[in-house]
């Protein structure tokens, strides 16, 4: 699990990688789908290719998502997929969000 | 955090966008206008066989442009992604329900050859063919309808089925004859004026994204 954080001593942990807006979008759009390309993410996102670029590399980096390489027909593409890590940690991010917001309602 | 309060959503839209460039509607439109075509030029040359020869040649054109312009025009666009398996579960279903109407054009062809031979009556095929068409119809855009989650598809499954109703039974009921290019040209044309729409709007709202790529540690 990357580094978490928490507000307050009560408060759950929440994963500060996916927490990160841009990488919440990267993470939410790959977790509805089995792969997409670079090209589908970057449309979802409204990200620059750096931007996504540097997020991507920091998912791939935590082991939360992977990056192949390979060839449609004669052009490049790059494939970018969730690895069962990475949809792990959305799920308990989710739960550790719901939570944090259970608790501020009441 | 929308994104994580309707997940579904997400994905339903995201695969919905991959419908809005209107390519489909007005391959829908352009099928129905080239049955008009078919039976003009049937009449035209005197035989049933061209016109019919001549229709399964522009579909099958039809086709072939469909899937390439679908390709260049989304690719560039919305990129492509490989569903989960929730979703190609629909796809394949819809696929089905698109055989079987392959199944249901094969029986019709063969009612229709069964009439041609006198072993049917005429005025029997005459209600029941429409009536077949008209189902069939209904019943594969339907199932895209609900399967691929474009609710405008129910409705070209009915405006689709209409064209031989229209064609057909007005001249049977009441003498009146409704030419092929207004029962299936009119029909066609509404749909591939939804479809120019749709194209016009999704060119505009969705211009080629710049060419890049991302490396597997950052950069482009």
């Amino acid at each position: 699990m990357a580094a978490t954080s928490g507000v307050g001593s009560r408060s759950p942990s929440v994963d500060r990688l996916i927490h990160e807006p841009a990488r919440l979008a990267i993470m939410t759009n790959l977790f509805v789908v089995e792969s997409a390309n670079a090209t589908y993410l970057l449309q979802q996102t409204g990200l620059t290719w750096g931007n996504l670029g540097s997020h991507l590399a920091r998912l791939e980096d935590a082991g939360y998502a992977r990056i192949t390489k390979g060839f449609k027909g004669k052009q490049p593409e790059t494939t970018i997929s969730l690895t069962p890590k990475g949809r792990a940690a959305l799920i308990e991010y989710r739960q550790q969000l719901l939570a944090a917001l259970a608790r501020m309602a009441e | 955090m929308t994104e994580l309060s309707d997940l579904k959503t997400l994905e339903r839209d995201a695969f919905r966008k991959f419908y809005e460039d209107g390519l489909f509607d007005l391959f829908v439109g352009l099928m129905l206008t080239t049955m008009a075509v078919g039976a003009v030029v049937s009449d035209w040359l005197g035989s049933e066989g061209a016109g019919m020869l001549g229709m399964l040649c522009i579909s099958a054109l039809l086709v072939v442009l469909l899937r390439v312009t679908r390709r260049r025009l989304l690719l560039t666009r919305l990129g492509s992604f490989r569903p989960g398996p929730d979703r190609r579960r629909k796809i394949s279903a819809s696929r089905l329900a698109l055989l079987g109407s392959v199944i249901a054009g094969v029986v019709v062809t063969a009612f229709a050859a069964a009439a041609y031979r006198e072993q049917v009556p005429l005025a029997t095929f005459e209600v029941v063919m429409p009536l077949l068409w008209f189902l069939n119809s209904v019943l594969v855009m339907g199932a895209m309808a609900h399967f691929l989650e474009v609710p405008r598809f129910y409705l070209y499954g009915v405006l689709f089925g209409l064209a031989m109703p229209l064609l057909v039974w007005p001249d049977v009921l009441w003498g009146v004859r409704i030419p092929p290019w207004v029962a299936f040209g009119g029909l066609g044309a509404a749909i591939v004026a939804v479809g120019l729409s749709k194209l016009r709007r999704f060119v505009r709202q969705y211009p080629p994204l710049p060419s890049g790529d991302v490396t597997p540690h950052g950069g482009h």
